[in-house]
């Protein structure tokens, strides 16, 4: 097994995103939790949506998995029930895992799946150039919505509190220690981790940049209990002002996997069936 | 006399339990060793409608349901305008009622017979829904069947509640001297003695049980799925085998999550599978292009029913053939395997899984509710089955694996098109699995020479996989006046068909596999054949000719098609080879 490093999560395909985006810091914060936690490169199974933060797949060594558009989080719930002493990891945008696969994250949810979503929420289809994405303000003015945006934004993290995640959190692209401790801890966390992380565009939303996030972000207060449901969802009510850390955490309910009967021994490639003996599934047809 | 056949129906409303009598019917035939075939009929509602369950059975192989009825069982007197194309004056029918008044049909020439069925169950102290199981008493009474034989199948269906178990067979037991005493006062008269051969080595499968039998046998772990006739039997069958199999069955969220669930998962190393019908595998095209282009190897039961869109719920096509060639974006190899009978089912489920793991592409099984809801006789499958792993990195097993560090690529180049696959787990053998077309280390290119190595790399599995292919079937008559072309379920009816002496100048070629197309194997059958030649397909638009056009140098085919949702009946088949003309349910082109 090889150690996790920096050094061995080096990929050789240079990052490809524009100056001054948030992705950069992102994936600081990635490699450095990943290092942090002291795992193996053998343990970690990174599944990347499509998009600008997708892209993170070429730039990163691991065993990877580069899905659909909105599609990895249901390839990675099948990737944690195959072999569930893997950590795996999905990286994805807002359009991707807000958006397009919005019905695998209410899943993922539900089944409390022990897996970590990085949602590297910049507001924006950015690898399309620009158009709204489900996150993006009422009114916002683009070359999908040139007469300004209709819809609200979608109240993900609330949807994650509702449906059954044990563990939503919001970073800051801009506050790298804070990203780093909460990607570590969401990781750790057995059960689904919603990390929703807040970063600007500067392509293609110059609204939302570095100043607009200094003036919008705050630290959610030391008295916060982040194991208070109803107050996790009011906080989250508030769109417009975004508190950062652990939004909400539930350290009783108990992982999918945790509950499925064949997996209490033994993952379920360890018990490949290399004889299988039908005698058992026949006495029904005899 | 003794009995070498028969054709039994029963007909109800859905709820009263013409289901379960029809098979436990089977079951009864199946034990005095017969071959069996028990075809369905229903509705896509839940209480009311018109349910049908027949069995046919015979010595000599019964592999389709026929029209014509020995006996009719009907639960309500509307019923017997339904069946009108089914009887004649050789059917008997029961009627679940206290009397029947003939003066009402002056055309029928069936004979019926009202017994009350619900009263014979309600006067043993049993549920008066186990009508069903009086039917069953009436009908082996008539058919001279061993009581002992068919009591067991009653007691073995009611396993869990020794009380009701104990009620039912009481049941059969009292609707059977009811039969006996009408059958010595002369009010009824048995069929003859069915035969009973003492030798009972096969077992009773719908075509969905098939294909899990088949996959399990293979060592599938990984099955998940959305509800969806007629594929959701499959669903049902591997989720209750969960308990004694190293098996996860997963009830996804829509069939966008269920075909993604399985492609995760069989990333990850174990074997899976996903299955629907038409309109939810729709929804799973996109993914199936995935599993295409990062070569993760898939297999995908299509349990076609008449569509388009919601359609037919419950009956039967073949009309997603085109859908099925066809389905995903861009160009990439897949494999479509369409097995005729419930044993074919068995193999080629169990080669599907073998195949997709051995050259890491989508295999698809096409099949429809004709079979996958119909149950047949099939020889018992060997009881063990060994479970070796394709093309896999360390023969699939985690951990230290022999790789130098920067050895492994999971794409490498070879002549064969396969490249040894790594799962997460395995030390020296990183790789990113990638949607996107990639290199040989997965990384995303968009180069022209790569992208070319790369497609040419996948497509070069095909000349290896061909061999690994079921082949067409060829039977009946060498020197052939008429040969019938078919695929998937309906060499069922064609077996039959090839019963009868009307059938002796005529042959039958069955295709288990129709991508990639049999082409040689099928101009070879063909060569030198002075025969009219018919497709016969489940479809309106003739989608298996126009392949055969497309795959092969043959000259341009007839059709006879079949879309009304209804199977082909071998009696149809039959006409069509004696007078040329076929009934209007048909399009003969």
């Amino acid at each position: 097994m090889t150690e996790i490093t920096l050094a061995n999560l080096m990929s050789p395909v240079a990052p490809t995103w524009c100056p001054g985006c948030g992705n950069f810091s992102i994936l600081t914060a990635l490699k450095q939790a990943l290092v942090e936690l002291g795992l193996k490169m053998e343990e970690v199974v990174l599944v990347f949506g499509i998009g600008c933060s997708g892209n993170t797949a070429d730039f990163i060594k691991g065993y990877g998995f580069h899905a659909l558009h909105g599609r990895g989080l249901a390839n990675a719930i099948g990737i944690k029930l195959a072999n569930h002493r893997q950590k795996v990891i999905m990286i994805g945008g807002d359009g991707d895992i807000y958006g397009e696969g919005l019905n695998h994250l209410v899943a993922a949810c539900r089944g409390n799946h022990d897996l970590t979503a990085l949602v590297f929420n910049n507001h924006r289809y950015s690898l399309t150039t620009g158009q709204t994405s489900p996150t993006s303000a009422k009114g916002t003015v683009s070359k999908s919505t040139p007469q300004g945006l209709i819809e609200d934004p979608i109240g993900a993290l609330s949807i994650a509190v509702s449906n059954g995640a044990g563990f939503v959190a919001r970073a800051y692209a801009g506050k790298l220690k804070q990203m780093v401790d909460l990607i570590k801890a969401g990781i750790l966390y057995e059960g689904f981790s919603l990390i929703d992380v807040q970063q600007p565009c500067p392509s293609f939303n110059k609204e939302q940049d570095y100043a607009w996030y200094q003036a919008n972000v705050f630290d959610l207060p030391a008295d916060y209990d982040a194991n208070n449901r109803g107050q996790a969802l009011v906080t989250l009510l508030d769109q417009d002002k975004l508190g950062l850390g652990v939004l909400y955490r539930n350290d009783q309910h108990v992982a999918y996997h945790k509950e499925v009967p064949c997996l209490q021994n033994a993952s379920l490639i360890e018990q490949f069936p290399k004889k299988t003996d039908l005698s058992k599934a026949l006495v029904e047809f005899v | 006399m003794e009995l070498e056949a028969l054709n039994w129906k029963i007909a109800a409303k859905a709820g009263e339990g013409v289901m379960s009598s029809a098979k436990l019917f089977a079951k009864a035939c199946k034990r005095q060793g017969l071959s069996v075939f028990n075809y369905y009929e229903y509705p896509s509602l839940i209480k009311g409608g018109l349910q049908s369950g027949q069995v046919t059975a015979s010595l000599q192989g019964s592999t389709c349901q026929r029209r014509h009825l020995d006996l009719l069982i009907l639960f309500h007197e509307k019923f017997i305008q339904d069946h009108l194309a089914e009887i004649d004056e050789r059917t008997l029918i029961i009627l679940n009622a206290n009397a029947f008044d003939p003066s009402k049909y002056p055309d029928l020439k069936s004979k019926v017979v009202a017994i009350n069925l619900t009263k014979i169950a309600r006067d043993q102290g049993a549920n008066p829904l186990a009508a069903n199981i009086a039917a069953l008493g009436i009908s082996a009474c008539l058919f001279e069947m061993d009581l002992q034989i068919i009591g067991r199948v009653v007691v073995e269906e009611f396993a869990k509640s020794k009380e009701a178990a104990t009620a039912n067979l009481k049941v059969l037991q009292a609707a059977f001297e009811i039969a006996l005493s009408m059958v010595q006062q002369g009010n009824l008269q048995t069929f003859g003695k069915l035969i009973s051969t003492g030798v009972d080595e096969q077992v009773l499968v719908s075509g969905n049980e098939a294909v899990g039998l088949g996959a399990l046998a293979a060592g599938l772990q990984f099955y998940s799925a959305y509800p969806m006739t007629p594929a959701t039997g499959l669903l049902h069958f591997l989720a209750s085998k969960q308990d004694e199999y190293p098996l996860i069955v997963k009830h996804a969220e829509d069939e966008i999550g269920a075909i993604n669930h399985a492609l995760g998962a069989s990333f990850a190393g174990v074997r899976a599978m996903t299955g629907s019908s038409g309109g939810g595998f729709a929804l799973m095209v996109e993914s199936l292009s995935f599993a295409g282009v990062a070569e993760i190897p898939l297999v995908v039961l299509e349990a076609v029913r008449q569509g388009p869109a919601t359609g037919l719920p419950t009956w039967t096509s073949q009309g997603d053939l085109n859908f099925i060639l066809g389905a995903g974006h861009g160009d990439f190899l897949r494999v479509i395997l369409t097995p005729g009978d419930v044993y074919e089912h068995f193999n080629l489920s169990k080669l599907a899984v073998e195949l997709a793991e051995k050259y890491q592409l989508p295999v698809l099984i096409m099949s429809d509710k004709y079979l996958l809801e119909s149950n047949q006789t099939m020889p018992k499958p060997a009881l063990l089955s060994e479970n070796v792993r394709l093309s896999m990195v360390n023969n699939g097993q985690l951990g230290e694996t022999a790789l130098a560090e920067g050895e492994y690529l999971r794409y490498r180049a070879s002549e064969n098109g396969i490249s040894l696959r790594s799962i997460p787990g395995q030390t020296n053998a990183l790789q990113l699995t990638n949607s996107y077309e990639h290199d040989e280390y997965g990384f995303a290119t968009e180069d022209a020479v790569t992208t070319k190595q790369a497609v040419d790399k996948r497509a070069a599995k095909l000349t290896s996989l061909q061999n690994d292919l079921p082949k067409p079937l060829y039977l009946g008559s060498p020197n052939p006046e008429k040969i019938l072309i078919s695929f998937g379920s309906t060499i069922n009816v064609l077996r039959d068909v090839l019963l009868d002496e009307v059938a002796s100048k005529a042959a039958v070629i069955h295709l288990p596999c129709v991508y990639p197309f049999p082409t040689s194997e099928l101009e070879t059958l063909l060569e030198g054949k002075n025969a009219e030649i018919f497709v016969l397909e489940g479809t309106a638009t003739g989608q298996l000719a126009k392949l055969i056009q497309r795959e092969t140098s043959l000259p341009k085919m007839h059709s006879i098609l079949r879309y009304d949702g209804r199977p082909f009946y071998s009696e149809d088949i039959l006409e069509f080879l004696q007078t040329g003309k076929i009934s209007e349910q048909y399009k003969l082109i």
